[in-house]
């Protein structure tokens, strides 16, 4: 009789070639899949430095370029060359062009990450990919290269925190206000070295999106990852679209779990974290007034055809305040085009929005949109301590699509349902 | 060898210094040299200076939180740190600082006990322990993983041996 084990202990036995694991432990994975972006050059130079000359298992292996596309200058372009490059020497299964989209939304889209699969990546929001019932964990860059020349690494088997959701959200708050309202909970750290798992009655009423927008906000608290269960919501998603066959795995009822964390949806604000740090989210109320120079409507947490939506329902008929540009970026190609045919982009356009090629764009930092001194930015991504966006004497306020359509407009951070929509 | 002890002058950092404020993303590109000038600038021009001349970190609460990106570890290795400790630290930077050789060990009382710039410390790997002056804290056992990796050097190091060792295999 074995103990009864939870979704990322089975998970992690599978992969480490184990009948079963336990908290603490550390074993030794292959990856189901794994991929990587704009950094992969620095897996290269690991890969290489470390004298590989072949990479294991390229059909479970892909690059999406998106922290800087199109390129800004010599060095970052010939660093894209040779990541196609080497993308195509090895046999990688998918190498996605910049402008396909932020590496974590394109590969949800295309099938790559499906229930049940552990798959690594060397970024941070890798978790995002919990959202369909993966184990999705972030790694560095040099791991990766490792892992292209070993074909596995290291992990250390997490507790889980188990946290049941209840109760609807109300009209007006979204996924993003939970999010915010956790992160403010837990801190930056609470999570650390954690799994959290989403259980309850309500997690059959989120779409995939919503859960993706809480599994990529994970890494806000430091946890290891998160994941949702593959239910008929999961199963709709993915049936069309998994490259690789796949099987759903969940908790024994009787796992045992470090913690446990019950939220009501109900209860539940739009939420607006203050500038400096994500964990310090308000009631938009207490946020209200405060003067902003640019929104962004974009990131791998806020930047999909229903956030997208939420935005342009809002934005209908109206302007962006003078005082503010509004700069819109799909989080992919198939999410651009979504809104292209169903009317949201001219919508965004009319009302002033300056539309961006997806990726990660302003979040990144590293790239467009860096603001000026003592500027604010309202901002639907996921960080906001000092410097997130190139400069350090700007802040940053993190919200909902809704927060801050709504705030584009009046030119100050805004409640959206005090606005006739 | 394993480098069984560190010793050396710690420079002492504050709580929640985020992987984006010890090397922001527009600097992740610079050759090593080049990054050391940049570490920790946005904090402060001191704690550049300090980091680049004393091999040990003391570090506050969260230290390398938000971002993923391995150039804040590379970065700090570029600068001379050898071993960052304190914390609780944020598990992505962990596995880059540990991967790019720097020991990074648990041990938040350091970081509250009052011990300032320019104080020196022994850290004790295999008996898990910091001792500064007369006071001695316990730090949990550095996984056998880890002690491998940080003995050959870094992870690319460790690598090597297992790539040449793969290729071995395929020859015989």
């Amino acid at each position: 009789m074995t103990r009864p084990q939870t979704t990322v202990e089975k998970i992690l036995a599978r992969a480490s070639g184990n009948a079963s694991v336990a908290p603490n432990q550390i074993v030794e994975v292959a990856p189901d899949f794994s991929y990587s972006h704009d950094y992969a050059v620095f897996a290269i130079d690991a890969f290489e430095q470390m004298g590989a000359t072949a990479v294991v298992a390229p059909e479970r292996i892909a690059i999406g370029l998106d922290h800087g596309f199109p390129v800004n200058n010599a060095r970052d372009a010939n660093n894209h060359a040779r990541i196609r490059a080497f993308a195509k020497k090895h046999k990688f299964l998918e190498f996605f062009e910049g402008g396909t989209g932020i590496a974590h939304q394109v590969m949800m889209e295309k099938g790559l990450v499906t229930p049940g699969a552990l798959v690594l990546a060397s970024d941070s929001h890798t978790p995002s990919g919990g959202a369909v019932g993966a184990l999705a964990i972030g790694t560095g860059e040099t791991e990766l290269g490792f892992m292209w020349a070993t074909g596995r690494t290291w992990l250390k088997v997490p507790e889980t925190i188990r946290v049941i959701l209840t109760g609807a959200l109300q009209r007006g708050v979204l996924a993003k206000d939970v999010m915010l309202s956790i992160v403010g909970r837990m801190g930056v750290l609470g999570g650390g070295y954690k799994m959290l798992e989403y259980q309850g009655p309500a997690v059959k009423t989120l779409t995939v999106s919503e859960r993706f927008t809480f599994c990529n906000m994970s890494a806000e608290i430091g946890a290891k990852s998160s994941i949702f269960p593959c239910d008929e919501v999961t199963e709709a998603f993915v049936q069309s679209r998994a490259r690789f066959p796949y099987a759903a795995v969940s908790s024994d009822v009787d796992a045992v779990y470090a913690k446990e964390l019950t939220i009501d949806l109900a209860s539940i604000e739009p939420m607006v974290a203050l500038p400096g740090r994500e964990d310090r989210g308000v009631p938009v109320g207490e946020a209200e007034g405060r003067r902003i120079n640019q929104v962004f409507i974009g990131s791998c947490t806020n930047a999909r055809t229903d956030d997208l939506a939420i935005a342009a329902a809002i934005l209908r008929n109206r302007k962006v305040h003078p005082d503010v540009r509004l700069l819109v970026v799909p989080a992919s190609r198939q999410v651009g085009l979504d809104i292209a045919l169903n009317g949201d982009l001219a919508i965004l356009l009319e009302a002033g929005a300056t539309l961006m090629p997806s990726g990660c764009a302003v979040c990144a930092g590293a790239h467009q949109g860096v603001l000026g001194d003592g500027e604010v930015c309202l901002s639907t991504s996921n960080r906001n301590m000092p410097g997130r966006m190139g400069n350090k004497n700007a802040e940053i306020m993190l919200c909902s699509p809704a927060t801050a359509a709504a705030s584009a407009v009046t030119g100050v951070v805004t409640d959206a349902r005090k606005l006739n929509t | 060898m394993a480098r069984e002890l560190i010793e050396g002058a710690v420079t002492v950092l504050g709580d929640f210094v985020s992987a984006d404020v010890v090397l922001p993303a527009r600097h992740s590109f610079l050759p090593p040299e080049e990054m050391a000038v940049q570490v920790l600038k946005e904090l402060s021009p001191e704690a550049n200076a300090g980091v680049r001349s004393r091999p040990i970190i003391v570090a506050g609460e969260a230290f390398g939180y938000g971002t993923g990106r391995e150039s804040p570890a590379r970065a700090l290795r570029a600068a001379g740190v050898k071993a960052i400790v304190g914390g609780p630290f944020a598990r992505m930077f962990f596995r880059n600082a540990i991967n790019n050789g720097l020991l990074v060990l648990d041990c938040p009382e350091l970081a509250r006990s009052g011990i300032a710039d320019d104080d020196r410390i022994v850290i004790d790997v295999v008996n898990g322990a910091v001792t500064w002056g007369e006071r001695r804290f316990d730090v949990p056992p550095v996984p056998e993983i880890i002690r491998n990796i940080i003995a050959a050097g870094s992870l690319i190091d460790y690598g090597r041996a297992i790539v040449l060792a793969q290729a071995a295999g395929r020859s015989s």
